[in-house]
């Protein structure tokens, strides 16, 4: 069915001439965010010469980029050091989730309360007890430490949107699964888990972006060039560098692209963790 | 207390009441985790419950007990003493009068609440965007996508480009060169003052997605036919924005608010890092930076702690604002 509308009176050329403004702002605005990927674009592949010419091309500064730092291996570092963030940190907020929104105990809302409370703890405020205690353990320049520290930093927020989540869930479903038999745990794995996928990517895409882009923890926790992320690595180029403009184009572009990746695949899960908890 | 087995196993709980001739008080039953009536066991679903709770909250409560609570318990300990991350000794609360009375510090309390100034602009703009994308304008989900894309890349990488962006060969210069005004040289980055105006820039620049979606879901939540009955009634769109827009959106102004700001004050390391080292001078120190420099360059561990527990209260002050929001409006 076709339905014709009438354009109410006076939203002839001024309507037009208005949108065409809020265009033309958009537009300046577009070019605001995304001019600073084109410039690392452009002069990536220049060499140093050819950056200050202003013109040509070449892939000097790419090739120069991987003699200069262990890429592959910083790129892995990263993956290796964020999955496995996520990995704990999605173990320990659907497990406690659960237990917070289910499985309600005599002080667990006590134990909630402390969890959440530990959001407002900014890393930079415990991190030289951090660094003393992960020295004493030895955890220091290991992987496995920066990726605890990761997951502990993630945790609370994690278990917090899980908790809220799974509360959501209507009580009759737990009481069911309760008569057909089904102990707590086959409950989490069963019904629970499989539910909570949607809250779960949200989690994951935010803290892969949190984690990947990160440099404080990295930087302290991982000394050795070695087990170092990409970001880390990039931003303590030796210092020799800092004037390559071309060669840290290129690893600016280098590190910041499976974040982006990531960020253009499952923005949605990125934007509805952002809202969440105001907007019902 | 003496909790016979049988608290923690219903299925032989009656039994060994039995043997065990007398019924224990409800006091030593609730200790004991019996919380039926008459001290009995209420039903051992209840039991299974309850282990269960413990059983899956432990992971959590460990990781973050020994890598969270545990810590800022020991910085809040080590704010009092001096330490050198090796031998500490107490000195009580002169070490917070000795850190106030450092000229660098109260720089770096200055910078931080200039940031704060930034957060007012970092919130108008994409206040007045998302007004003039809410109505559905066509391709408005590519634009939301651009404008957050920043929230994606890292500060590192924001920072180098940043450097050439400001540098007196830079981007902003040459901007300058092409409109005629080639003979102003700013050169922000090599002065205090610019230097943080800058990073104020930058700062604004990243987080203009985040407040816009923000302000998007919020507009979202607004009533269209509010809108549509304001328009008959003849009201312009500045009267829209500043009559019903803003005061729908307090809410999820307030939010942008408390988001930016902990952003401002926790989120900046690496950038700061990478574009200015907190300099020159201590023009671009802001406190978290402070923390990084007293342990990890000048080595007085207790001096970051001090400071460390100042962005703490900073930081947790606004994070019960937040709570606010968690629990819902009112």
């Amino acid at each position: 069915m076709v339905e014709l509308r009438a354009e109410p009176e006076g939203r002839g050329w001024r309507h037009y001439g208005s949108r065409a403004v809020v265009y033309a702002l958009l537009a300046l605005i577009t070019v605001v965010m995304l001019y600073p990927f084109y410039y690392m674009g452009i002069n990536s592949v220049r060499s140093l010469d050819q950056y200050y010419a202003g013109h040509g091309f070449s892939l000097a500064s790419w090739r120069n980029l991987f003699h200069t730092l262990p890429i592959g291996r910083q790129l892995l570092n990263s993956t290796i050091i964020t999955l496995s963030a996520i990995a704990i940190i999605l173990a320990v907020s659907t497990t406690g989730g659960y237990a917070f929104a289910v499985l309600r105990y005599r002080a667990s809302r006590l134990v909630f309360v402390a969890i959440v409370a530990a959001m407002m703890v900014p890393i930079q405020s415990i991190i030289a007890p951090e660094f003393v205690n992960l020295a004493h353990w030895g955890f220091i320049n290991h992987r496995y430490g920066a990726i605890l520290v990761y997951a502990a930093l993630g945790a609370p927020f994690a278990t917090f949107l899980m908790t809220v989540y799974f509360q959501r869930i209507p009580v009759d479903v737990v009481e069911a699964a309760l008569i057909d038999g089904l102990g707590y745990g086959r409950i989490f794995f069963r019904i629970m888990l499989p539910l909570a996928v949607p809250a779960m990517a949200t989690i994951a895409v935010l803290q892969f972006i949190f984690v990947w882009d990160d440099l404080l923890v990295g930087l302290l926790f991982l000394q050795n060039p070695d087990v170092r992320p990409i970001t880390v690595g990039l931003a303590t180029i030796p210092s020799q560098h800092l004037l390559d403009i071309p060669l840290l184009m290129a690893g600016s572009l280098i590190s910041a692209l499976p974040a982006v990746i990531v960020y253009l695949l499952f923005q949605r899960y990125l934007m509805s963790g952002l809202t969440m908890g105001i907007s019902k | 207390m003496h909790c016979p087995r049988a608290a923690r196993d219903p299925s032989t709980a009656a039994e060994t009441l039995k043997s065990d001739g007398r019924r224990p008080s409800p006091q030593e039953a609730a200790s004991c985790g019996w919380t039926g009536r008459g001290g009995l066991p209420r039903d051992p679903l209840a039991v299974r419950r309850r282990r269960a709770g413990i059983v899956f909250t432990l992971p959590v409560v460990t990781l973050v007990g020994i890598l969270l609570l545990y810590p800022i318990a020991q910085t809040v300990y080590h704010s009092f003493t001096v330490w050198d991350g090796i031998t500490s000794h107490w000195v009580g609360t002169a070490t917070y009068s000795q850190l106030f009375a450092k000229p660098e510090f109260v720089q770096v309390l200055e910078n931080n609440a200039l940031l704060v100034l930034s957060i007012p602009v970092a919130i108008a703009f994409p206040l007045g965007v998302a007004f003039l994308i809410q109505s559905k304008l066509r391709g408005w989900r590519f634009f939301r996508s651009v404008f957050f894309l920043p929230t994606a890349v890292s500060w590192v990488v924001i920072a180098y480009v940043g450097i050439r962006f400001f540098a007196d060969d830079g981007i902003l210069q040459h901007l300058l060169n092409g409109v005629g005004l080639g003979f102003w040289h700013p050169n922000m980055l090599s002065n205090e003052r610019s230097a943080l105006i800058a990073v104020m820039i930058t700062f604004v620049w990243s987080m203009f997605g985040t407040n816009l979606i923000i302000f998007l879901a919020g507009m979202a939540t607004v009533d269209q036919e509010l809108y549509d009955a304001a328009r008959v009634d003849g009201a312009g769109s500045f009267t829209v924005l500043t009559k019903i827009t803003i005061p729908l959106l307090r809410r999820f102004i307030q939010f942008a608010f408390i988001v930016t700001l902990i952003a401002a004050f926790t989120a900046l390391f690496s950038l700061i890092f990478v574009m200015t080292s907190g300099g020159p001078g201590y023009g671009t120190t802001t406190l978290e930076f402070f923390i990084y420099e007293q342990a990890f360059q000048t080595g007085d561990f207790g001096l970051a702690s001090t400071a460390g527990v100042i962005l703490f209260l900073a930081v947790a002050a606004v994070g019960l604002m937040q709570l606010r929001f968690f629990k819902g409006e009112d």
